[in-house]
């Protein structure tokens, strides 16, 4: 069942606008609940705009947002109520702390949507277990954790609010491989724990292979292709055309097929290769 | 209001005033300004006018856009020459007696005089700051308190001019980032629209730390990256832009002066 | 040998609630003039305090370092350290000091105090040679990340440094960004002859470099050529470093019982390697 309903979206900004955002024109696409949407597309290419619609941030120039069936415009002044149920974790969403303590800060948005007392404490605590944050940290000042940590404690704000669709603004970007590796545990984890929906923008084509299930690729303001992570990546030079790729595994496949290896063409990840590569060689020492 | 705190008032229409030395327009602009003052007589308010319109015709900025400015002065050009309308001498002859304030000709005359001549100022004033962009105005500024350095006070001057173009040049950034730091905590249920105005006020909390905070980390990391550059707090320091004077400049200054001239000289004869 | 840096027994100790930590702890080497070295590590692993000692914005706590032989130590010439040793940060928004791009690019030669004409010169060389030119008169505010990133590099060349340090350049642009940012640095090492320090956590931007260090814990745990390094999967996994998707392709082979090296690091190396193991069996 469609969570998330998107019909002919368009946003185009003012000429008079301080910042200029990037257009969206007539993006038309529907997401199921529980499914991992990766968006991908290169800077400017009106991702970062199109996710901002999802919670009302932006209100469309033309085109509607179902969620679970609700026009989310039809009633503007109720539109705060929408972001209790897409929650949107921002780039570098260290920037936004603000509590004196990592407790206060996770209950912000909990907080706002209505939760008091015990039933707050609950959700704070609950959330701090689904993404690992230490008990311990809870009266410390966000202030005084390293960026990795900050960076999990501002995602777990988010979280906090459970909401059924949560959107993700290249929530890696900047962290080492350890500290990308955390976050992607996190988002695992958090899907696991509630069901929710998850939508990730990033650059890392590995990582999409890995976690999405469907991409939804962004070139100039439109979507090009909405289909599942093997049929996008099928797909490398169109990919490419747009100034995208393919994760390097399949760029490794892509020569073997060159060479004239009876390879597939849907291996994605190290492990899909190394499986495959194994067969080819299993056989040929049968053959 | 943001928008004009944040790309300054400069509007490219590459005329000959765009190009001139931001010094020589600013001193032109103090003299001009003096001389409109005066003008204590219409004739020689009439010729303020004429220059005045020359200056907006030669700019090639549409007179709407000037107008736009007065708008806000608006209140006070009115009160100013409401207040002098009470002023005349009643010798000029009486126009309107409404209950103890007599309003005279001698008084209508002066309040037509006094909005013609802040008219005329802001105008003028806003030439400048429409043909001159922050930075050329920054450097000109820097120009002509260069004189300071001879007194002492030479690395006084640097600092304001160091000031004056880190301003212009986080101004924008520091708004962009006001703009997410909202977005986000908008998107964490934060109500910035409604409640009353200690409500409202309490809600700006969770968007002014995080700008103060990331505000401080800038400057910090600012100034590593000018100490690697081997900023030393403007000793020795050169400018590789080195305002020239050129005939455009010339031209502006003897047509400003022929005004000027004439202004005294219609004060000396009237 | 010619080394335009030198690092003898450096520690660098701070006081952080009451408790003495080392970020840089006793360590030793030099940087030969002319090379490219990329520095690995995780964040907090010290790295970004090596930088800084390195241009002596930061002065050891123990040991020494010397920049074409001066010490950093050495108050009267540290202006002269930091002109030979240029310093390009993560975040490309706080270096930029005007809001005119070529403005940016001559504070540098105004704070030496160079002729005018000469900071003109350098200003558009530097701006050419990083290929940001035609921008001149741009502000940087409407620029890219890469584009803003670019400019900071121009800002530093403009002073003539013998050593570019870089300190994570890259970690905050898109992948096109960070392409730009590469192969800018190896422009300028191969045609400007810069000695190039590039410390990042991105193990493809250490592919082409002649020599990487691994450093972990304030120490430098490996200084070896790419090839070797990326051999030690385990190893850098153990510090927290990740390899490049090809490298981990091959090690996973290997670990399955094929017979491949692991010493290749480019796509099209690692698919010949692949196709040639096949063949074999």
């Amino acid at each position: 069942m469609a969570i998330l309903e998107v019909q002919n979206l368009t946003y185009t900004y003012g000429s008079d606008a301080i910042f200029i955002k990037d257009a969206v024109s007539d993006v038309s696409f529907s997401i199921d609940e529980g499914e991992i949407v990766g968006i991908i597309g290169h800077t400017g290419s009106g991702k970062s705009t199109l996710v901002q619609h999802l919670n009302g941030l932006l209100k469309p120039t033309n085109g509607k947002i179902f969620i679970e069936d609700n026009n989310i415009w039809d009633n503007p002044k109720e539109i705060r109520k929408i972001r209790s149920k897409v929650g949107l974790v921002f780039q570098y969403p260290e920037y936004q702390l603000f509590e004196e303590t990592v407790f206060s800060d996770i209950a912000f948005g909990p907080k706002n949507m209505g939760l008091q007392g015990e039933e707050l404490e609950k959700r704070v605590i609950e959330t701090c277990e689904i993404i690992g944050v230490k008990q311990e940290y809870l009266q410390k000042s966000p202030f005084d954790l390293s960026g990795g940590e900050k960076r999990r404690v501002a995602i777990a704000g988010v979280m906090a609010m459970r909401p059924k669709i949560i959107v993700f603004d290249e929530p890696t970007a900047g962290l080492d491989p350890k500290g990308r590796q955390d976050i992607m545990e996190i988002i695992y984890n958090y899907r696991k724990a509630t069901n929710a929906t998850v939508i990730i923008i990033s650059h890392s084509m590995e990582d999409m292979a890995i976690l999405a299930d469907k991409l939804l690729v962004m070139n100039m303001g439109s979507l090009v292709m909405f289909d599942t992570t093997e049929n996008v990546f099928k797909n490398g030079d169109k990919l490419r055309e747009m100034g995208l790729n393919v994760p390097i595994v399949t760029r490794i496949f892509d020569v073997l097929k060159q060479k004239g290896l009876n390879v597939p063409d849907d291996v994605f990840t190290v492990e899909r290769a190394v499986e495959v590569l194994k067969k080819l060689k299993d056989g040929e020492r049968n053959a | 209001m943001l928008r004009d705190i944040t790309f300054g008032q400069y509007i490219e229409t590459k005329s000959p005033i765009h190009k001139a030395d931001p010094r020589v327009k600013m001193v032109l602009l103090i003299l001009v300004v003096v001389l409109i003052f005066l003008a204590q007589s219409m004739y020689g308010l009439l010729l303020s006018l004429a220059f005045v319109s020359m200056v907006v015709l030669v700019t090639k900025i549409p007179l709407k856009t000037y107008l736009k400015n007065l708008k806000a002065v608006l209140p006070i050009i009115l009160l100013t020459s409401i207040i002098n309308m009470f002023y005349g001498d009643n010798d000029s002859g009486v126009l309107l007696e409404v209950w103890k304030l007599t309003i005279t000709y001698g008084g209508l005359y002066r309040a037509v005089f006094m909005a013609l001549r802040i008219v005329l100022l802001i105008i003028v004033s806003s030439s400048l700051t429409y043909t001159t962009t922050p930075n050329d105005l920054t450097d000109g500024i820097e120009h002509l308190l260069s004189p300071l350095k001879f007194i002492g006070l030479k690395s006084a001057v640097h600092t304001l001019a160091l000031m004056m173009t880190i301003a212009l040049r986080f101004i924008p950034t520091l708004v962009e980032e006001a703009e997410k730091i909202m977005n986000a905590q908008k998107a964490r249920g934060a109500d910035l629209e409604s409640g009353s105005i200690i409500e409202r006020i309490k809600a700006l909390i969770p968007i002014l730390i995080p700008l103060l905070i990331s505000s401080v980390r800038r400057a910090y990391e600012l100034a590593e990256a000018m100490e690697c550059r081997c900023y030393n707090g403007g000793e020795g320091k050169t400018r590789m832009k080195q305002l020239k004077l050129t005939s455009v400049d010339f031209k502006i200054m003897a047509v400003t002066l022929i005004y000027g001239v004439a202004v005294v000289l219609i004060n000396i004869i009237l | 040998m010619d080394n335009i840096i030198e690092v003898r027994n450096a520690v660098y100790e701070y006081v952080d609630e009451d408790v003495v930590k080392r970020a840089v702890d006793n360590v030793s080497f030099s940087i030969e003039r002319g090379s490219f070295t990329v520095i690995l590590g995780h964040n907090g692993s010290g790295k970004s305090t090596l930088a800084k000692l390195l241009n002596g914005l930061l002065k050891p706590t123990d040991g020494d370092i010397f920049v074409d032989g001066i010490n950093t130590k050495d108050e009267e010439t540290e202006i002269e350290v930091k002109r030979k040793v240029g310093m390009v940060f993560q975040n490309p928004d706080n270096q930029l000091v005007a809001s005119v791009v070529e403005e940016d690019v001559a504070f540098g030669p105004e704070n030496l105090g160079l002729h005018p004409s000469v900071i003109r010169k350098r200003v558009d060389d530097a701006l050419n040679s990083v290929g940001m030119y035609e921008y001149r008169e741009s502000t940087p505010h409407r620029l890219s990340g890469g584009q803003k990133q670019r400019i900071a590099i121009a800002g530093i060349i403009a002073m003539e440094p013998s050593c570019l340090i870089l300190d994570e350049p890259t970690a905050m642009l898109d992948p096109k960004g960070r392409k730009e940012i590469v192969s800018t640095l190896r422009k300028l090492n191969k045609e400007k002859g810069i000695t190039v320090v590039l410390i990042t956590h991105y193990m493809e931007e250490a592919e082409k470099a002649d020599r990487v260090m691994v450093m972990n814990d304030g120490v430098i745990i490996d200084d070896n050529t790419p090839k070797e390094i990326f051999k030690k999967v385990e190893v850098l996994k153990s510090v927290g470093l990740s390899v490049p998707q090809t490298t981990e392709l091959l090690y996973a082979l290997k670990q399955n019982g094929f017979n491949i090296s692991t010493d290749v690091l480019s796509v099209e190396e690692t698919a010949n390697a692949i196709a040639y193991c096949l063949e074999e069996e």
